[in-house]
């Protein structure tokens, strides 16, 4: 029981490290299209609950098939999404007034 | 409940597949949007819900080992910290958001070449932002009904099962804000 209770507060402080480190992040002066590895902390975020609060480790089998699957059709959802706005071509259009 | 969180995840996704489409085509107007935001705030509500999803897991584990009271205690943190975030999120944050003309209406307060992307930003964020406030709302209704039916000491060490769900329900909540708080707040801050 203590063991549990020490487990869930380490949790919640790594939490609250990994939102600390995502807040300081989010100050660097990075480049416009790199600031989305801003989310890498958040990933740990999400597993940490995940695993920790939600405990999906200790369900039964049928709960961690639920929660793969949830995660395979998310990641093909944003990544079919992406690929428009990831691999377009921009050609730009010559004003008629410069000919 | 796992396969009702699985279809709240595509629903969720579609939202943040939004902000990467949307992103993607303005960054200069998104960020500029996300520089208006109410960091502290949004911090704040950050730290509160982690909190609640530790204080939910603590009143699981207590019922777990027999102790009614504390599971009772727990669940009234609970609601009270999820209470604290929809004060803070739609009592603070949106009253200076609408002050500081940041509704994208006829009054936006970001004209010029970045206007079109920044309203972009704030449809997202309204709409985001109160789609996960009902999901807050529906929350704090399932903890005030396990308050309720553990006063009625329905729950014991051999049956606690609506505890356990309306905990993986109430984490879930938590799991969308720690996204919406980086992709709201922080992507676009520094640039």
């Amino acid at each position: 029981m203590t063991k549990h209770f020490r487990n869930l507060l380490v949790t919640w402080i790594l939490l609250l490290v990994l939102l600390g480190t995502e807040f300081g992040a989010s100050f660097l002066p990075l480049a416009r299209s790199m600031r989305p590895l801003i989310l890498i902390p958040v990933v740990l975020m999400v597993a940490v609950v995940a695993t920790m609060f939600m405990q999906v480790g200790r369900g039964p089998t049928i709960v961690r098939l639920f929660a793969v699957a949830a995660m395979v059709w998310l990641s093909f959802l944003l990544v079919l999404g992406s690929l428009d706005p990831m691999t377009r071509i921009e050609y730009r259009v010559q004003d008629a007034s410069s000919k | 409940m796992w396969l009702f969180l699985a279809t709240e995840v595509l629903f969720f996704g579609a939202i943040f597949l939004t902000w990467i489409y949307c992103r993607h085509w303005n960054p200069a107007g998104f960020d500029a949007g996300a520089q208006k935001t109410q960091l502290a705030t949004g911090t704040i509500n950050t730290v509160i819900l982690l909190t609640s999803s530790l204080v939910y897991s603590a009143g699981l584990a207590f019922i777990e080992a027999g102790n009614r009271r504390r599971l009772i205690q727990c669940c009234a943190v609970t609601w009270a910290l999820g209470f604290s975030f929809l004060i803070l999120k739609f009592g603070l944050e949106y009253y200076k958001d609408f002050a500081a003309k940041l509704f994208p209406g006829p009054d936006f307060a970001i004209n010029g070449a970045l206007g079109g992307g920044a309203r972009l930003f704030y449809v997202f964020y309204f709409v985001s932002t109160a789609l996960h406030g009902i999901h807050m709302i529906g929350g704090l209704v399932l903890v005030g009904w396990i308050i309720l039916r553990a006063r009625r000491d329905e729950f014991s060490p051999l049956y606690y099962t609506p505890v356990a769900v309306v905990g993986l329900y109430w984490s879930f909540v938590d799991v969308v804000w720690i996204v919406l708080y980086a992709l709201i707040y922080l992507v676009g801050r520094g640039s």
